[in-house]
């Protein structure tokens, strides 16, 4: 049995011809299911235990980034298979997993071909698309062996990329970046901060670095943003939970 | 097509589209890492190493950059500054502004003019000739004559 968790938003009215013909598809294809609409509450862990008590096999998302990462943050515990239809704007995950957006992603979801995700962890948090943590003055060290640390003790971003991919400005071409995460590997993104407009931070060039295991920490509390939830801490493990997520992905996916 | 899906079908084994190029660690120019730094992808150092680096492909030191420890690598190019030993199991390239102090070990080696090195350069193909040629070169003279110039014998 399928269930199929929309995003609020999907109420809006500029998405009742978008959201007709997936449903229609979905139909087509004979995999339609029962509906829940999420609230801005609802714990998806505990939702989605009880749909699997009550016999569902496939959960699929409906919505956009926040929508995939909010679900599945706190239901990458649940022993089930995934899928997710990307609808709206703010959808880049959806590209790395061959998804397209619309109604063309019912299809990939008939095809069922699935693949196991890794999932980022994180005190005790896990973390599908992607961690942030503001400029503070962090000191970072990779898998037990080596540490980084801003050149003058400037304060460092953070971002730690899992499924969605991490843009940047070039500050000598003034071109914008992007990196593919890919999977097998988390991949952090470090900026230096190297001063402060009115407004806004002037960064350096990021360094990039794959790793298994991270551990940041800092004198004073920083904080940490993880799939839009956002906490404060002092010392954090980033690791890899390999293999954690069943996932239903097409064939032009990145990883 | 529209047949309808059942669980018991069978995972695809995973892809790997990435190419091993695109695969890179990058140290920013204002960052400083401290520790033995190892990858199994390319390196790109901008900044500053304070200990080993290794990798098992492509290590590119950019002009600016220091590593303050040995280097392992496949390929090397480098235009920073290296305190510290290079062993490189095929192409070394040193460009006008690289300085390498330390030995550099490797297949092939390009230097560009204006290259600063203070240190041996060992050509693994040419390994076992240093010892063949201390065979082979004639022994040094090491008596003395016995007579003394005139000059000696007054003083």
């Amino acid at each position: 049995m399928y269930v199929y968790l929309y995003d609020p938003f999907l109420r809006k009215r500029k998405f009742d011809s978008t959201m007709k013909a997936i449903e229609t598809r979905l139909t087509d294809f004979g995999i339609a299911g029962k509906i829940v609409r999420l609230q801005q509450f609802t714990n998806a862990q505990q939702l989605i235990d009880q749909e699997i008590a009550k016999g569902a096999t496939t959960i699929i998302i409906v919505g956009n980034d926040i929508t995939f990462g909010h679900v599945l943050s706190r239901a990458a515990l649940c022993d089930t298979t995934f899928g997710f239809i990307p609808v709206g704007p703010n959808n880049s995950i959806s590209e790395v997993l061959g998804l397209p957006i619309g109604a063309g992603a019912c299809e990939v979801l008939a095809k069922r071909r699935k693949v196991a995700l890794d999932v980022g962890w994180f005190n005790n948090r896990y973390f599908v698309s992607r961690l942030h943590i503001n400029p503070s003055n962090i000191s970072i060290k990779y898998d037990d062996k080596f540490t980084v640390s801003g050149r003058d003790g400037n304060p460092m971003e953070l971002v730690v990329c899992n499924l969605q991919p991490f843009t940047w400005k070039n500050a000598k071409t003034h071109r914008e970046v992007q990196v593919h995460p890919q999977d097998g590997k988390l991949e952090a993104f470090v900026r230096p901060v190297l001063g402060k407009k009115i407004i806004r931070y002037v960064y350096d060039d990021p360094s990039i670095f794959p790793f298994q295991e991270m551990v940041v920490s800092s004198k004073k509390p920083f904080a940490v943003e993880a799939d839009g939830k956002i906490s404060k801490e002092t010392k954090i493990t980033i690791r890899l939970a390999k293999n954690r997520l069943n996932m239903i992905v097409g064939r032009q996916r990145f990883f | 097509m529209f047949q309808k899906p059942t669980n018991d079908m069978e995972r695809e084994p995973e892809q790997n589209n990435y190419s091993d190029d695109a695969v890179q660690t990058v140290v920013g120019p204002s960052v400083h890492v401290e520790g033995d730094f190892s990858s199994e992808g390319n390196i790109l150092v901008k900044g500053s190493v304070s200990g080993n680096v290794r990798t098992s492909k492509q290590l590119i030191v950019e002009e600016g950059a220091k590593i303050s420890a040995s280097v392992r690598a496949t390929d090397a190019i480098i235009s920073g500054e290296i305190n510290g030993s290079i062993k490189v199991s095929h192409k070394v390239e040193l460009t006008s502004s690289a300085r390498v102090l330390g030995d550099i070990s490797c297949d092939v080696l390009a230097v560009e003019a204006g290259a600063l090195i203070f240190g041996k350069i060992i050509m693994k193909q040419l390994k076992g000739a240093e010892a063949t040629r201390k065979k082979t070169a004639p022994k040094a003279k090491t008596r003395k004559r016995a007579t003394s110039t005139p000059s000696e014998s007054e003083a």
